[in-house]
């Protein structure tokens, strides 16, 4: 939901009459964006806030001046997170008209599936495990390039895409992945406490491989607003802080998927240990290309095709999320031992079961 | 001398300004004022936009348009001047 | 035909309760009538002369027979009895009131249909050729195309409120009958080197004050990224249209402005950056849409049809008819029949509730129950069986539907003019009635064959003069009616406007002149030639001679 804020917000102030280079420019340094509409009627502003989006800009977005309650899924719906209200505004108006539609057809910034979704979603539903089964009869002992070669194949009619965390191992996947179809979409959780290493690389790696699409996403400004307005949820409940800013998010931006490429591996966690190339979890078909492979694997990949790494690799992190749960790892640890260090916790949960779908 | 209109917010009919500036549908029953009194009026139900939507001024001579818009006023006050309306109304 | 499903439903519904929301707004004060106009405008209502007036969508032209019926119970309930079709394939009424627009909306979703952007500056209803799934000339049948960009546009969050608005049309064959070349995006369904679905795409044409044909901006775009294409296209749009001139700020200005090969590359800007794998057509989606479009259950029929061949020998009038209101069809045994709504000296466009209610029972007898607006102002019975067409002649000339005048002189194309429109300079439905009657004679109008006249009330050009093969374009001179005439407009694949002859004339003179110019027309063309394309050979020289030579006789 589009956050409606009183008094005059802190940011980088711009007119939406300011040309999109400027707009750009100014976006690249800055954490907040107040972008000023001087006339209702002037529609700039929901083109300008589309396109900082899909070019990559993961800070807040605040439509201020003279908007209309009328327009707040529009805002919200290309990709602001507030609008500052004018003076005397209603705000009970704003919130109305912000849930006047249940569902839209097309796909916007806003990640909550589409109406086209979710009418593929309905007649996706019914085949899917005898589908995996099949496939995973298909793939026995193909590498992991061909089982992403037939989760691709057209004729499955798949909606495609890979979450990708941008850390240590990601290269070797995103590469594969990069290889057969860059323009699969890459979703990128934009929890706003990463590395800023993993920012840089995910810049880095994603011009290497030529990825077209990558979708950074972001915690709703609500929620967040709600539960961590403070960003130290992490300290009290690190499950809730995963919760608000990867689970949900990430149920939003695949809600159009009904397939999801991702990198997970049998030696990572012992949850893992039977997890098969392709599997259905709570209705999407999970494709695992690298289920068999091992670190020696990953790391004889990364080199084989010279591709960048994680700046924070040589510093000794070997599995690398969010910097508040992250620690190095000595010689002889497990990889995964840095994350969670000191906490009863192993999955952050976007690959578990029954996914908290954000209502 | 001079009339105000407007439309009628809940209907969308044509209205004149009349007595005590209430909303009258004929343009017989319309106030025909000076240009002092014209734009007085003017002021008055243009702050009754519950009412009075877009209000404007224009020119008649003995209650009949009369200026640059005078074809204008003359199909607004008396109705289309062809057309099934007029069909309808009859029957 | 498309049919809503939930998702559908749920958002026509909620349309309305947003809208009712307004409408209580707007009542209270809480919204001014400055802010109310653009959200009641993007629900399809105006303020006109008389009355609000509400503009109800007719999704590219397609009507089913409850839907037809629907219009007339509207017409009937809440209006004055009749409704008027306009270019754009949609319904006008003329007389709701403000306050019966929720309940009106209500009736409409019950039948599935609405107003959601028939007006504003929004991406408007998409048009196509009248005849698409009928015509044997066709590639493809475009309409699913069409109820895909009718979803994509609906409420969309970045292209609602843009510089002005953005109309967009969908053709099948080569042959132009949705004048495409005059909206802000054309498109074509061609076929790609491959084989597949592609679109050839113009972008910047519009009539109006300025008007422009379009120029064509892409060859062959793959009918998958069809969708991410109109996004970049309107995007370049929306960034650097102008906003400080309302006259400026249509798309053909910018492309004029910067060329067509500068707006290309700013498209291709903006396609490169796009998320096209989101906005690419998802192949079980436009499955699921084509299968509504399937061709109706037509039976094996032998070409030729005895009771046909029968009835045009016996009845004289049937024969006319046939002539000129029954179109080939690519099914044998099949043709399609326009019902003309230009009866001599009646309202172009215009029609009665009870001849809704007439309409809507022959398209479910004889039509597969469906039934098209044109962009002519008239409408059309798809599928009709050659057996069954006499019998529906009979059955439109009870109802006073069976002009045979399709696409003849008095097949008028014109707008509600003074009579009701609050923009217009001049009124339109006299003059065109004083021409059809003028022209009545349809031994006459058969000699001239297709000619097409197009009337607008004032520069806005609803009435699409520019591109009549004889336009008249009424203006204001000092309070006076006058009449400014071109010849050489064509709305086709060859799109051109037409020139003004000279000046403007007087109301009760534009039908003399008008009747002079085809006189001339009958002395000069070759055999079997065209009004438009003797035109088009001897240029508007002799016309302007004809139009004005009583004139200039009276004024020596």
């Amino acid at each position: 939901m589009l956050q409606t804020l009183e008094g005059i917000q802190n940011g980088l102030r711009l007119s939406v009459t300011t040309p999109l280079e400027e707009v750009e420019a100014a976006a690249a340094s800055e954490d907040v964006l107040v972008l000023e509409f001087e006339a209702f009627r002037d529609g700039r502003g929901f083109s300008l806030a589309s396109v900082l989006r899909e070019r990559g800009y993961a800070g807040r977005l605040i439509a201020a001046g003279k908007v209309l309650p009328d327009q707040a899924r529009h805002l919200r719906r290309s990709g602001f997170d507030a609008v500052e209200l004018q003076p005397g505004a209603d705000a009970a108006a704003w919130a109305r008209m912000d849930q006047a539609f249940s569902a839209a057809y097309q796909p916007a910034t806003e990640a909550a599936p589409t109406i086209w979704q979710r009418r593929r979603a309905a007649s996706n539903d019914r085949d899917l495990e005898a589908l995996a089964e099949r496939l995973n009869r298909e793939v026995e002992g193909k590498s992991a390039p061909e089982i992403v070669r037939a989760a691709l194949d057209p004729a499955l009619g798949l909606r495609v895409g890979t979450i990708s965390s941008f850390g240590a191992e990601s290269a070797a996947l995103l590469h594969i992945i990069a290889k057969e179809r860059s323009e699969t979409p890459v979703v990128f959780l934009e929890t706003g406490q990463h590395f800023l290493q993993t920012l840089s690389y995910r810049t880095q790696l994603t011009k290497a491989l030529g990825l077209s699409d990558v979708r950074l996403v972001t915690p709703d400004a609500g929620e967040k607003a709600t539960l961590d307005v403070r960003d130290d949820l992490w300290k009290t409940d690190a499950d809730a802080c995963c919760d608000l800013r990867k689970v949900r998010p990430l149920a939003r931006a695949t809600a159009g998927f009904n397939a999801i490429i991702t990198g997970r591996k049998r030696y990572q966690a012992s949850t893992r240990a039977a997890l098969k190339p392709f599997e259905v979890l709570d209705g999407v078909l999970r494709i695992n290309p690298l289920a068999d492979w091992d670190s020696e694997d990953v790391e004889a990949w990364l080199v084989e095709h010279d591709l960048p790494r994680h700046p924070l690799v040589e510093q000794g992190y070997l599995s690398i999320g969010c910097w508040p749960c992250t620690r190095a790892v000595e010689d002889g640890e497990d990889a995964r031992a840095g994350r969670w260090s000191g906490m009863d916790k192993v999955e952050c949960g976007i690959h578990l079961g029954k996914r908290q779908a954000a209502a | 001398m001079k009339i105000v209109t407007a439309n009628r917010l809940s209907d969308g009919r044509v209205i004149y300004a009349g007595v005590d500036n209430q909303p009258v549908d004929s343009i017989e029953q319309a106030s025909v004022l000076d240009d002092t009194a014209a734009e007085i009026v003017l002021a008055e139900v243009a702050g009754r936009p519950d009412v009075f939507v877009n209000p404007y001024l224009f020119e008649v001579s003995d209650r009949t348009p009369s200026g640059r818009d005078r074809l204008k006023e003359r199909i607004r006050s008396a109705g289309p001047t062809v057309g099934n309306s007029l069909l309808w109304e009859k029957a | 035909m498309y049919r809503y499903d939930e998702f559908d439903h749920a958002l026509v519904r909620e349309r309305v309760e947003e809208f009712s929301d307004q409408v209580a707004r707007r009542a209270s004060g809480a919204l001014t009538e400055d802010e109310f106009k653009p959200l009641r405008l993007m629900n399809g209502v105006y303020l006109q002369l008389h009355a609000y007036m509400l503009r109800v969508a007719v999704p590219y032209g397609t009507m089913s027979s409850r839907q037809m019926r629907k219009l007339g119970h509207i017409a009937r309930t809440y209006d004055k009895g009749y409704g008027h079709f306009t270019t754009r394939t949609n319904i006008q009424y003329n007389w709701p009131a403000l306050t019966d627009l929720p309940a009106i909306l209500r009736d409409l979703a019950e039948v599935e249909m609405h107003a959601i952007q028939t007006s504003g500056n929004c991406i408007r209803n998409t048009t196509t050729d009248v005849f698409a799934g009928a015509a044997d000339d066709e590639i493809e049948d475009p309409r699913p195309w069409c109820e895909i960009i009718r979803q994509w546009s609906t409420i969309h969050p970045e292209f609602s409120f843009l510089p002005r608005k953005f109309k967009i049309a969908v053709v099948g064959a080569e042959k132009d009958r949705a004048a495409i070349r005059t909206h802000d995006v054309g498109l074509q369904i061609v076929r790609a080197a491959d084989g597949g679905t592609a679109f050839r795409v113009f972008v910047g044409g519009g009539q109006g004050r300025l008007p422009h044909i379009a120029q064509e901006i892409a060859a062959a775009v793959p009918a998958a990224d069809l969708l991410a294409y109109l996004t970049a296209i309107l995007r370049a749009w929306n960034l650097l249209g102008r906003r400080d001139n309302i006259h400026k700020a249509r798309i053909k200005i910018l492309v004029a402005s910067i060329g067509i090969d500068a707006f290309r590359e700013e498209v291709d800007r903006h396609y490169a950056t796009l998320r096209r794998e989101d906005l690419k057509i998802p192949a079980d989606e436009l499955v699921r849409i084509q299968a509504y479009f399937a061709p109706p259950p037509f039976e094996d029929l032998p070409k030729a049809s005895a009771p046909f061949d029968r009835a045009l020998l016996a009845d004289p009038d049937f024969a006319r008819f046939a002539r000129n209101n029954v179109r080939r069809h690519r099914q044998a045994g099949y043709a399609s029949v326009v019902i003309s709504l230009k009866p001599i000296g009646g309202v172009p466009g215009d029609i009665t509730a009870d001849q809704m209610d007439v309409a809507a029972d022959l398209a479910e007898r004889y039509s597969f129950d469906e039934i098209r607006a044109a962009y002519e102002q008239n409408l059309v019975l798809p599928h009709v069986k050659l057996d069954d067409v006499p019998a529906l002649w009979r059955a439109l000339h009870e109802a006073g539907l069976a002009t045979a005048n399709a696409d003849l002189v008095t097949d008028v194309i014109a707008c509600p003019g003074l009579d009701y429109c609050s923009l217009a300079n001049a009124r339109s439905i006299p003059v065109a009635q004083a021409l059809s009657t003028r022209l009545a004679d349809l031994d006459y109008q058969e000699k001239l064959g297709p000619v097409r006249i197009n009337m607008s009330g004032c520069i806005n050009a609803c009435g699409h003069h520019h591109v009549g093969h004889i336009g008249v374009l009424g203006v204001d001179r000092k309070g006076e009616e006058y009449y400014q005439i071109t010849v050489g407009g064509s709305p086709d694949e060859q799109a051109a406007l037409g020139d003004i002859v000279g000046k403007s004339l007087p109301s009760e003179e534009v039908a003399p002149a008008i009747q002079r110019t085809l006189d001339r027309y009958l002395e000069i063309r070759t055999d079997g030639e065209r009004f438009i394309d003797t035109v088009r050979r001897v240029g508007p020289d002799p016309f302007r001679d004809a139009i004005y030579e009583t004139l200039d006789a009276a004024n020596a």
